[in-house]
């Protein structure tokens, strides 16, 4: 727990003290802040669907940027070979790295969280959708950085396990499209793979457990496949 | 003058190191082949051999960085590879041009070390005083290591691995990149340390590892050649047995 807690200190304190990590955030608030002002000049309702409809699709760009350098750096600096050489375990250093990552992206959501106070100020919006949203950005977040932590094991390079982060994500997110042409029980495979589909519900606010053990069990078996990664070396 | 490997100086207590047959394959080529020794406290073993010649692959292995495709090693009695942690709380290492994470500060980053080395909460701010201290660091505590010159950053590197009082200490080409005064201060500091651990160092500067070292190991091609016992009173006599070995026709 100790080496858990230096190791996560490290992390944030690495991630926040670099300046793309204030970019990233500066991005993704401009983007998200304007797609929820234009949607609440023109509907003139109450929701945040399309904010968190649009926040999925920013955070699938962002994040291989921010899980890109997780392990590829350690590595490419051969500070990972200073950490492994003390009683420190692989899972320690993968688990700090991502509670450090996913700190960074709750930073980059919770400026957000005054759209539904200025929607609750004017408006009655539902909550439910709200919660439910900001709940699957959480986990889509968390599946996004699981996947870049595992291929930022995999090499050294960091525009590498970038581009392959965010071209694994971006199939995965529209994997479904090709549902409607394939025959049972393809078409249904693609549904089940597809984080589109898993994600659509709780932007609806129609949240169902087996979307959550989804996500949540996709970024388990990401994270597993980064620990082996990194203990295979 | 040439000996067997597992010769170490008489007079010395048991074994803290133990590689037994260690061999490592990278793909189809073999980096390190059977390699065993021995290493006793308040000994220094110095590993040479020509670029290539298996030296990494050996310091990687006993670290346990890297699992044996055959063989073993046991630090201070644990499997480097089965008790991996177990082992490594006797271990320190220093890596080639450490780099270090710049955006700490030395204090940070002994702070961070200690915690990683399991140092117990209410010693831990003296063992970074006793660390710091010993290595001259004080003056630069607050100073950021990406800020370090190449000297200083080494000095805290070594300060990293001595944390926690490992048994065995790995320094892995020292030397490099430092001017003649830093080179003396690495020198003395090693002898010093040599009284309370064992250390393995790996230099290309022959006549350094002759004023340090107690033994050294000969690699070729991942293989061992032998062993020399460091005379102090035959200056140059490392650089013979080393050229004498390590040439390819040899």
């Amino acid at each position: 727990m100790n080496a858990f807690a230096a190791l996560y200190d490290k992390e944030v304190r690495g991630l926040f003290l670099q300046p793309i990590a204030w970019v990233l955030m500066a991005v993704f608030l401009l983007v998200v802040g304007y797609t929820f002002a234009t949607s609440l000049a023109l509907t003139k309702t109450a929701s945040l669907s399309q904010v968190i409809f649009q926040a999925s699709t920013v955070l699938l760009l962002l994040v291989p940027l921010i899980s890109m350098r997780l392990l590829a750096e350690e590595r490419r600096h051969g500070t990972l070979e200073m950490l492994l050489a003390t009683p420190v375990r692989e899972y320690q250093i993968v688990l700090a790295k991502f509670a450090a990552s996913m700190t960074l992206i709750a930073a980059m959501l919770a400026p957000t969280l005054v759209y539904p106070v200025v929607l609750a100020w004017f408006g009655q919006p539902e909550w439910g959708p709200i919660y439910s949203g900001y709940l699957g950005l959480l986990l889509l977040a968390g599946f996004f950085n699981a996947l870049g932590l595992a291929l930022s094991a995999l090499t050294s390079n960091q525009i590498v396990a970038a581009t392959l982060t965010l071209g694994l994500s971006l199939l995965l997110w529209m994997i479904d499209s090709l549902a409607a042409v394939l025959a049972p029980p393809w078409d249904d495979l693609l549904l089940q793979a597809s984080l589109l589909a898993h994600f659509t519900p709780f932007a609806t606010g129609a949240m169902y457990l087996s979307d959550a053990g989804f996500f949540i069990g996709g970024t388990l078996l990401a994270l597993f496949c980064a620990v082996r990664a990194l203990a295979r070396r | 003058m040439i000996s067997p490997a597992s010769d170490h100086r008489p007079g010395l207590s048991g074994p803290v190191l133990l590689a037994h047959d260690l061999t490592y394959d990278y793909g189809r080529h073999r980096a390190l082949s059977g390699l065993s020794f021995e290493l006793a406290r308040g000994e220094v073993l110095g590993l040479l051999g020509p670029n290539g010649a298996g030296k990494s692959t050996c310091l990687r292995l006993l670290t346990g960085y890297l699992t044996p495709t055959r063989g073993y090693a046991t630090l201070a009695g644990f499997d480097v590879t089965q008790d991996g942690p177990a082992a490594r709380r006797h271990l320190g290492y220093v890596p080639e041009d450490p780099l270090l994470y710049p955006h700490l500060t030395v204090d940070e980053l002994l702070r961070l070390f200690a915690r990683l080395k399991e140092c117990p909460a209410p010693s831990l701010t003296d063992e970074c005083d006793r660390v710091a201290s010993r290595l001259a660091l004080n003056e630069v505590r607050k100073r950021a290591a990406g800020k370090l010159s190449r000297g200083f950053r080494q000095r805290v590197a070594i300060a990293l691995a001595l944390l926690g009082a490992p048994e065995l200490l790995i320094l892995d080409e020292p030397t490099n990149g430092l001017d003649p005064w830093q080179v003396i201060e690495l020198r003395e500091l090693i002898q010093q340390l040599a009284a309370e651990h064992a250390i393995i160092v790996t230099s290309h500067v022959l006549s350094e590892i002759e004023r340090v070292a107690h033994r050294a190991l000969f690699l070729r091609e991942g293989r061992l050649l032998g062993s020399y016992v460091i005379a102090r009173d035959q200056p140059g006599e490392l650089e013979r047995q080393f050229l004498a070995m390590t040439r390819p026709s040899a």
